[in-house]
């Protein structure tokens, strides 16, 4: 079932998790954790999310293989991914959004920056 | 052996009250450290909500507003580690916010004290610090740190200033570069890189006051930043007259990538040291100006390998009309030219494609294709000579495979 605003942050790193968490919570989101790559896809296959701020280095498999694992299963491919990730180099953020990424922030970011992003892409997919 | 029993006997129990009693010992400073660890994480979960949504927040009230009224040492200094760990992956608003936070907690005062301390360690322990709290009253302790005796010490010191940026702090740091005997260049021109465009004017205007070992680097850090602003300095550079300094401004200005600089490093290709030859071939290679293509196909014919190899590969990735100019130098009357025109088509997989297109429908590209592999394959016949006088660093013997190797009848005869 899908919540009215529910986002889900996969993160290896539980401070940013928890912080990310917050800073949606506090703007009227629901925020769910995944702290690797097959809890991400796992709860975005149950929750079915309307977001999915994804990074991209995760242990067991990568950012790129998640996103390539939502994408391929019909049932989570219409949910939007959102990169948070430290790799900034141009092959990773062209290879992220060419395999279906809606948006790409570095870290570090800016929390105004991000929810501007998130609400964008929220106001896109309807 | 009688008389000495007693003794024995005080010996061995002594020995084991001590080992008893430091094992007490240690089981008790074990448990007071579980004890004040679980302490930590039940008030980490009460405070670390409320300095979250101070740092989301966008209205001015500070930190101590959002956390509760009596707050211990012990809470004070959670409150600074969840603090330092967000400064880890936040910028703009929120990371003013963790300095404004870290202030107010008296934090920034405390690591300015342990700058003093006399162990190293805790010196540079709170030089990292107080670079995450990126507060400017810390500038001057951390500039005094830069004198320290302790490299390890010093280094953390410049790093920190790195992260504070301003002209303050960055001054030091253009400084360190020409220092050699105290600092790694390598490691300071890495944080100068990592401040970015803010580092740019002080470079500039340190420039004529560094030794040359630090203009060397401060040309790299120039190009490294990409910053247009140190164009001005790069292109005057060229005309340094220290083949060095002109090489790395050539780098430089191939990493900037501004193609008003071309006619610049089009004229560096006739340059007479060959380092600043190959670098201004291969920054016209990144700049991408189709006018530098007749220029690099004459320094296909230089005596020197670099420049070749490089001219070569600046054309290869000028686009097509670069790789055009390319198989058109498989004609050229020069034996390393050919040479190098062959190697570079091979790299970048252009006779691949070529090969790949004998077998197409299409009659143009297949006539094409027929066309480049008959101009590959005479080059070919001649590449086990050339490679050999390519190869060549004596002028005369080059000279001379050049000339047997104009003549047409050794290779008729093959």
């Amino acid at each position: 079932m899908t919540e009215p605003s529910a986002i889900l942050i996969a993160d290896s790193d539980p401070v940013l998790r928890r912080f990310v968490g917050a800073l949606l919570s506090h703007n009227g989101y629901q925020a769910h954790e995944a702290p690797d790559a097959e809890t991400a896809i796992r709860l975005a296959t149950a929750l079915k999310p309307r977001l999915v701020v994804l990074d991209l280095m995760l242990p067991g498999r990568d950012g790129f293989e998640v996103i390539n694992s939502l994408k391929a299963d019909a049932a989570t491919a219409r949910i939007p991914v959102m990169v948070l990730s430290v790799k900034d180099r141009e092959e990773d953020v062209v290879k992220a959004l060419n395999l279906g990424a809606e948006d790409y922030v570095g870290k570090p970011f800016s929390t105004q920056e991000l929810l501007a992003r998130i609400r964008k892409i929220l106001a896109r997919s309807g | 052996m009688e008389p000495m029993r007693p003794l024995m006997i005080q010996i061995v129990t002594g020995v084991g009250a001590f080992l008893a009693l430091l094992t007490v010992a240690i089981a008790i400073n074990k448990a007071l450290r579980e004890m004040g660890e679980a302490f930590d994480r039940r008030r980490r979960t009460l405070l670390e909500p409320a300095v979250f949504e101070y740092l989301g927040a966008t209205s001015s009230k500070p930190l101590l507003d959002y956390l509760p009224k009596s707050l211990s040492r012990r809470d004070r200094r959670l409150v600074e580690q969840i603090l330092l760990e967000a400064a880890r992956f936040t910028k703009g608003e929120a990371r003013d916010r963790i300095t404004a936070a870290c202030e107010a907690l008296l934090s920034v005062r405390e690591a300015i004290r342990a700058l003093r301390s006399r162990r190293w360690w805790k010196r540079a322990d709170a030089a990292e610090k107080l670079g995450l709290m990126r507060s400017q009253t810390a500038v001057g302790p951390l500039v005094q740190l830069m004198g320290d005796e302790e490299p390890e010490a010093r280094i953390r010191a410049a790093r920190a200033l790195g992260l504070i940026r301003g002209s303050t702090s960055i001054r030091p740091l253009v400084r360190a570069l020409g220092d050699p005997s105290r600092w790694s260049a390598i490691r300071v021109a890495e944080i100068l890189i990592h401040v970015g465009v803010e580092a740019v004017d002080e470079l500039l205007a340190a420039f004529d006051t560094l030794p040359h070992s630090a203009r060397i680097s401060a040309l790299d850090v120039l190009g490294r930043i990409r910053s247009l602003r140190s164009v001005g300095m790069l292109k005057h550079c060229l005309d340094d007259a220290h083949p060095d300094i002109r090489a790395r401004a050539a780098h430089g200005l191939g990493l900037v990538g501004d193609s008003a600089t071309a006619p610049d490093l089009i004229r560096a290709l006739k340059d007479p040291e060959w380092p600043v030859r190959a670098m201004a071939a291969k920054a016209l290679g990144r700049l991408g100006d189709p006018a530098a293509i007749g220029p690099l196909r004459e320094a296909m014919k230089d005596r020197q390998w670099w420049v070749r190899a490089n001219s070569g590969e600046a054309l290869r990735h000028l686009g097509p009309e670069g790789c055009a100019a390319l198989t058109d130098m498989l004609g050229s009357d020069d034996p390393y030219a050919r040479h190098m025109a062959v190697a570079q088509l091979e790299e970048g997989r252009i006779i691949e494609r070529y090969v790949a297109d004998l077998t197409s429908n299409d009659p143009e590209r297949h006539a094409a294709a027929l066309r480049f592999i008959d101009k590959i394959t005479a080059v070919a016949r001649l590449n086990d000579r050339t490679r050999h006088a390519a190869a060549g660093t004596q002028e005369a013997l080059r000279a001379a495979l050049t000339n047997i190797l104009k003549t047409p009848t050794t290779e008729g005869s093959r």
